[in-house]
């Protein structure tokens, strides 16, 4: 059966494998300048150079060029979903072939465990090899930045990659043995995928573990730290404000001092209309006025030294959710399809 | 193991299959006992399809019992094993070659026959180096009924094996598929609705219509159980106890009759003429389509 399997599955094994070649080569090239220039960094800042602007630029040169490898490492699960998992199936039974292999001396759970596991073994060891490679060539980067637990980058680091992998490729297979047909079942996953890759980083993620809190006292200057102040709701809210070593899940609406949420008006005049007081920094007057309030925010972040816990409790989870889908095409092939 | 005490290669007990609202076997009771090439015949839509889709395991009943080689179908990789099914379409694998089905069928079957195979594969004209997906209707059947036959069942299962097949190319097909039930001294189940190759090859008759067993035996038994009557007109209730009428024809200044005569019937009206077995299958689906004593219905018209 592992032969059978391998021969159906050579030609597209062959495309992934040029393809993660490509992207391998352009890792490992990435990977060696970022280590060439922060080199470069450590010189200039220890031969008594500018340090803060040298870190600057150095992280500047990469930050962009690894949230776009991010992206594009995210949709190499969907990829395999789409293009290892769902024809998995659905081409036998679009075919009819399911009833030339369903009579040879195999069961036809045998025949759907053993593809499961060979194709998905292998998509797992795709995204595997990728992840390790942009996780080797951003290393230098992320110690810098500090920012390995943010949204996007979590999910393109170290072991969560394998796992979407095994979810997305079982979901395909599941999704092209109910459907039935390779393309729908194949638009099928990549939309399914989406929106579990959607829901679980915003929504599941922050609660994984009960988050740390903190109350911040909003003075002018704690306001000037912010890369934004009110929403396109009008809320009165402060953006982007962060805690050392930790990822920021969630920042309340500005309170006030008996941690009611600031009056909407109250916001906006000062938002607007701020006495001028020829006050500097990011937000000017504003941040003054609104600093006068009394106000304070509070913070929910999840500390850095949490940040394996988390790669483990999410891995988990797919897994699990993989195993399930597993399970359930196992019994789907032996009580229903024929 | 001798005929008489092993397990019959098809039992069937009240087996009945429902798609939805359709019923396309109901209540089928069948007995047939090792070593027949067993025809399967019917119009379209009899069940035929169901009936060998059910022996082979790859749809399971709605209600009732069939037996396999003395087991439920496919139960398990060693019953696999004893039944070879071939499906209508003759699937194969299209991006495949020749060789890589042989090679599938070495490795998923462990009493495969690479000798028998070969030699099939040579003597049907098909190169290991070819795709299956370039291959015509009728080597794609001769490549399925190969890796079929290559594994040595104990059971055949052939679904229309020459409907895509040409007269030459069926004639062929249906010479080599003798060749192989001779030299597997196996069982073959197979469904046609071309009478002509039916009688040719098969010594077991079942006439499924209507999802309904209308007849069912040895083809030698039935044809010395059946035969033409000649009755005068409307003399049809007067035949002997243990003798039914099937069906009633005019000709010539009375009508013939085809009856079935029961063991230890009365005395007969008249001489009876032997019926070919064309005949006889076309005047049971005549009778289940709701046409006892009318003219000839064409096979496949029902009412």
């Amino acid at each position: 059966m592992t032969w059978l399997t391998w021969r159906q599955f050579r030609a597209s094994a062959l495309a992934g494998l040029a393809g993660l070649t490509l992207l391998a080569a352009y890792l490992v090239h990435l990977g060696l300048a970022v280590r060439r220039d922060h080199d470069a960094y450590l010189s200039r800042c220890h031969s008594g150079g500018d340090c803060g602007r040298a870190l600057a630029q150095f992280l500047g040169e990469y930050q962009n060029t690894l949230l776009y490898l991010a992206g594009l490492l995210a949709l190499v699960p969907a990829a395999l979903g789409m293009f290892w998992g769902a024809p998995l199936v659905a081409r036998e039974l679009e075919a009819g072939t399911h009833r030339l292999v369903w009579n040879q001396s195999v069961t036809r759970t045998r025949w759907f465990t053993v593809k499961l596991l060979v194709v998905g073994l292998a998509a797992m060891a795709v995204a595997g090899l990728a992840s390790a490679l942009l996780t080797w060539a951003a290393s230098p980067v992320d110690r810098l930045a500090g920012d390995r637990f943010s949204t996007i980058v979590f999910g393109a680091r170290n072991l969560a990659p394998v796992a979407y992998a095994a979810f997305a490729f079982s979901l395909g297979t599941v999704i092209g043995l109910l459907v039935r047909r390779t393309l729908p079942a194949m638009a099928l996953t990549a939309v399914a995928f989406a929106i579990v890759q959607f829901v679980l980083p915003n929504v599941v993620r922050p609660h994984l573990m009960p988050p740390v809190t903190v109350s911040r006292p909003m003075t002018a200057a704690a306001i000037n730290e912010a890369r934004g102040l009110g929403s396109i709701t009008g809320a009165p809210v402060v953006k982007g404000l962060s805690v050392p070593d930790a990822w920021v899940s969630d920042v309340s609406e500005l309170l006030t001092a008996d941690g009611r949420p600031l009056a909407t008006d109250r916001f906006d005049r000062c938002f607007q209309d701020p006495p001028a007081t020829g006050a500097t920094g990011t937000f000017g007057d504003a941040a003054v006025c609104l600093g006068g309030l009394d106000l304070h925010v509070v913070l929910s972040y999840q500390p850095n030294h949490r940040y394996w816990m988390f790669q483990f409790l999410e891995s988990g989870i797919y897994l699990t959710l993989s195993g399930l889908l597993a399970g359930f095409g196992r019994w789907q092939v032996r009580r229903r399809v024929t | 193991m001798t005929e008489e005490n092993s397990p019959p290669v098809l039992h069937a007990e009240g087996l009945t299959k429902r798609y939805g609202k359709r019923v396309a076997l109901d209540h089928c009771d069948l007995r047939i006992p090792r070593g027949r090439v067993i025809g399967l015949v019917g119009p379209n839509g009899a069940g035929k399809s169901t009936l060998l889709q059910l022996a082979c395991g790859l749809i399971t009943p709605t209600a009732g019992t069939l037996r396999v080689l003395g087991a439920r179908p496919a139960a398990d990789a060693a019953h696999l094993a004893r039944v070879g099914y071939v499906a209508q379409d003759t699937p194969v694998y299209a991006g495949l070659t020749v060789g890589d089905h042989l090679r599938m069928g070495a490795r998923l079957n462990p009493s495969w026959d690479p000798a028998l195979a070969a030699r099939r594969v040579d003597q049907v004209g098909l190169h290991r180096s070819q795709r299956a997906g370039r291959l015509s209707g009728g080597q794609r059947a001769q490549l399925a009924l190969t890796i079929a036959a290559a594994k040595r069942p104990e059971l055949l299962i052939l679904d229309e094996p020459a409907a895509a097949l040409d007269p030459l190319a069926r004639d062929g097909f249906l010479h080599h598929l003798m060749e192989f039930v001779g030299e597997l001294g196996a069982s073959a189940l197979l469904s046609s609705h071309l009478l002509g190759d039916v009688a040719r090859i098969c010594d077991h008759l079942v006439v499924l219509a209507a999802g309904r067993v209308q007849l069912a035996g040895d083809v030698t038994d039935l044809l010395a159980q059946h035969g033409w009557l000649a009755v005068p007109r409307g003399a049809r209730d007067r035949l002997p106890a243990g003798v039914e009428p099937v069906r009633r024809e005019p000709a010539g200044p009375d009508d013939r009759c085809l009856v079935r005569i029961a063991p230890g019937a009365g005395p007969l009206p008249g001489p009876v003429r032997p019926v070919r077995l064309e005949e006889l299958v076309l005047a049971y689906l005549s009778r289940a389509a709701g046409a006892p004593a009318g003219p000839v219905t064409p096979l496949g018209v029902r009412r």
